[in-house]
């Protein structure tokens, strides 16, 4: 390969910001104490890992005694719907309000209440991948203990209606969750502003290292823990808090908020002429989600007659590197739920590929890209025919 | 930048494609791994010899370690459709099949071929004991592991890309090879003497999903002599194979053979040892690897089956797509379903399904 390869997968995963690595590594070895601990090492540690909370807290407009720290934001995930439903469950309510298109750690602990015994509905989604907010007024009721909407959708980056349908379920007296992994540090998120009760994000979206997250518990909402032991985090996440990554999640999320508003900019830009080099040279190309309002840093295609696999395998050998959608699960093969949701013809969801711009993105390499995408079409679809 | 061509390996994750794929690193071809996810339920099952997370792991982990690219592939709609459903369906009609040809036919050297086209790939490699030589396929070198006999299916202009590394070689020098490499974890690793999609060797289960339990090759039926004798009950035709002995009653003088199964009757027929001898025999589906096919009155070797020894035979005739011989010698059961391979010495000069 004669020209360094090109990470178009931000959304998947982002390089650990320096600043971020130069944060945390002091709490890895002189200050390495376990927060619980009454003596001065654990006293330091205790200093460092409030204070990552409280800067965590001011990144979302929150108090520090309503972030959770989690592993992740699939914890998170699971933490605030199997954690939120199981106690208004035990109210009497049980009725869980989702959409086919979350993330599956929203999908999996939503289907795990169903089995628990919960009332699963799951809200109609437009041709656009926009939730349609009659169903939900039709399915948000009384009965409903909680409802879960992702706020960004991580395959199409199209953005959720999620104050209307906060809106909804606190009148209809439910708990609302909204998974922002790929919101923050695009959108302005803001708990003071938005009438959620839970609220999940993921630090390796946006220059923290992985295995770090928060999920954000407003005052007052009951959560049952998934987890047994130690009283850490107020009894809702036992385990010895992980102070490094507790400090990695700060730094990095004050540093996203620093230049959100120029980098919005800059990586709408290259998205946009990335999606417009692209739809110029394969004038069949569709772009998911253009109908509607996106996150600047995601583009989501499919190419007629050629299937992901072959696509992202052509455009891999060829230095570029970009996702069907969802990096979880190796070997898996089947097709975006996502994009069948929305109601695609199997055979464009099964062409479907995800391109995601951020810090490693520049201009030249948008126009390599737009330079050998056509190549890499030609080749997925020559390896689609039988020989 | 890499001058040598490019050559697309299929790497199951075992020893045999784990070697392939470092010795063309070694001669330094432009190598991609990948490995073909060719049903779903592999992934529940350890230490299944293909297609599980263990096995794909396996490959990814050698590709790494050899520094090259690796793809898992799905191909499970057009292994469904031309092996599995195919195996099912000769089951159905009393014949027994052996999916490894077809996989051979449609899925390695078709449907791989075609990502190899994709990805510019001159050549395929696989870890198969059988060599190409001069646009023609050999048997490999280790009489014990040539895989020939399940290669006669395959379009004979692939046959000049390939790339059969270990077909050279035996299998205690292919495992020593993986050792000097230390290739991760395949060295030692239990050969795969099943069917890949069949767990545990239970094809019955298979049928049974496919064809539900009230087929007719699944439904009761009567064993009976070849003088039409009725010695027994049976359980469904399809778990018997000619030349079987388990699964029939005892009691009688001369030990009993199955020598056919008729469908229409649902009948399994039964006979002594010598009831399974033929000298004739008729195949249909017949793809030639050469470039003159054998005409009547040629001389050629025959297997009928994986392993058995090769028979000297004669063309009786060959019409299209079709083929029939007199083998010299009586051989014992000839099965439908099954295939003959032809050889002229260590040339593969083509196959067919036993009629």
């Amino acid at each position: 390969m004669p020209q360094p390869p090109i990470y178009l997968d931000h959304a998947a995963t982002t390089p650990v910001r320096p600043e971020v690595l130069e944060a945390m590594l002091p709490y890895y070895s002189a200050k390495f104490g376990n927060a619980s601990s009454a003596h001065r090492w654990g006293r330091e540690a205790r200093a460092a890992t409030d204070a990552a909370r409280e800067r965590i807290a001011a990144c979302l407009g929150a108090q520090p005694d309503e972030i959770c720290l989690t592993s992740g934001g699939t914890e998170a995930d699971n933490l605030a719907v199997l954690g939120g439903w199981r106690v208004q469950q035990g109210r009497g309510r049980a009725g869980i309000v989702s959409t086919p298109i979350e993330h599956k750690a929203v999908l999996e602990s939503v289907h795990q209440t169903a089995r628990e015994g919960g009332d699963e509905r799951l809200l109609a989604i437009d041709a656009t991948g926009v939730v349609n907010l009659d169903s939900a007024r039709q399915h948000i009721r009384g009965d409903v203990a909680l409802v879960s909407v992702m706020w960004v959708n991580n395959e199409t980056g199209v953005i959720q209606p999620i104050a209307e349908l906060a809106a909804l379920a606190k009148e209809a007296g439910a708990i609302f969750h909204t998974d922002a992994v790929q919101a923050f540090g695009k959108l302005e998120v803001d708990v003071r502003t938005l009438r959620c009760d839970f609220l999940s994000v993921s630090g390796h979206k946006f220059g923290a290292p992985k295995s770090i997250g928060a999920v954000y518990v407003r005052r007052g909402t009951p959560l049952a823990p998934l987890f047994f032991g130690g009283s850490q985090d107020r009894g809702r996440r036992p385990g010895t808090e992980n102070t490094p990554m507790a400090v990695a999640l700060a730094t990095a999320m004050e540093l996203a908020l620093a230049e959100r508003d120029a980098e919005v900019a800059r990586l709408r830009a290259l998205r946009d002429r990335l999606q417009s080099l692209l739809t110029e040279r394969i004038p069949e190309l569709v772009v998911h989600g253009r109908g509607a309002s996106r996150v600047p840093h995601i583009l989501h295609v499919s190419v007629p007659d050629a299937d992901s696999e072959s696509l992202l395998m052509a455009l891999d050998l060829a230095g570029v590197a970009a996702s069907s959608g969802s990096a979880c699960q190796s070997g898996s093969v089947t097709p975006s739920h996502v994009l069948s949701a929305m109601g695609l013809p199997p055979a464009l969801g099964a062409s479907a590929v995800r391109m995601s711009v951020g810090k490693l993105t520049n201009d030249e390499q948008i126009d390599r890209v737009a330079a050998l995408f056509p190549e890499a079409v030609k080749a997925a679809r020559a390896m689609a025919g039988r020989f | 930048m890499n001058a040598m061509p490019r050559v697309l390996v299929a790497m199951s994750g075992g020893v045999d494609s784990s070697v392939a794929a470092a010795l063309l690193v070694r001669q330094g071809y432009d190598v991609v791994g990948v490995t073909m996810k060719l049903f779903e339920d592999g992934a529940e099952l350890p230490d299944r010899p293909c297609c599980s997370l263990d096995a794909t792991s396996d490959a990814r982990r050698v590709a790494e370690q050899l520094g090259i690219p690796h793809y898992v592939l799905n191909m499970i709609d057009h292994f469904g459709r031309d092996v599995i459903a195919d195996f099912v369906a000769e089951y159905a009609r009393g014949r027994t099949p052996i999916p490894c040809v077809r996989c051979n036919t449609f899925t390695k050297f078709s449907d791989l071929v075609a990502k190899a086209d994709g990805i510019d790939a001159p050549y395929v490699a696989t870890g198969h004991y059988a060599r190409a030589v001069a646009g023609e396929l050999h048997r490999g070198a280790d009489d014990n592991k040539d895989q020939t006999y399940f290669l006669w299916g395959i379009n004979r202009d692939v046959v000049k890309r390939m790339l059969l590394p270990v077909g050279e070689m035996t299998k205690a020098e292919t495992r020593a090879v993986a050792r000097e490499l230390q290739l991760p974890r395949v060295a030692d690793k239990a050969e795969s003497q099943e069917i890949c999609f069949v767990p545990d060797g239970d094809y019955v289960q298979i049928l049974r999903r496919e064809l539900g339990d009230t087929a007719p090759a699944l439904s009761p039926g009567r064993i009976v002599t070849t003088a039409g004798d009725v010695v027994g009950e049976h359980e469904g035709f399809a778990r018997y194979t000619i030349g079987q002995r388990r699964g029939l009653p005892g009691g009688s003088a001369d030990p009993m053979y199955v020598v056919a199964l008729r469908p229409e009757t649902r009948e399994v027929v039964v006979g002594p040892r010598a009831a399974l001898l033929g000298t004739h025999l008729s195949a249909s589906g017949v793809n030639w690897l050469v470039d003159t096919a054998p005409r009547a009155g040629d001389e050629v070797q025959v297997r009928i089956r994986h392993r058995a020894p090769l028979a000297p035979a004669v063309v009786d005739a060959v019409a299209d797509g079709a083929v029939s011989v007199t083998l010299r010698s009586p051989v014992s059961a000839i099965t439908p379903g099954q295939s003959a391979v032809f050889y002229d010495g260590t040339r593969v000069l083509g196959g067919g399904f036993i009629h």
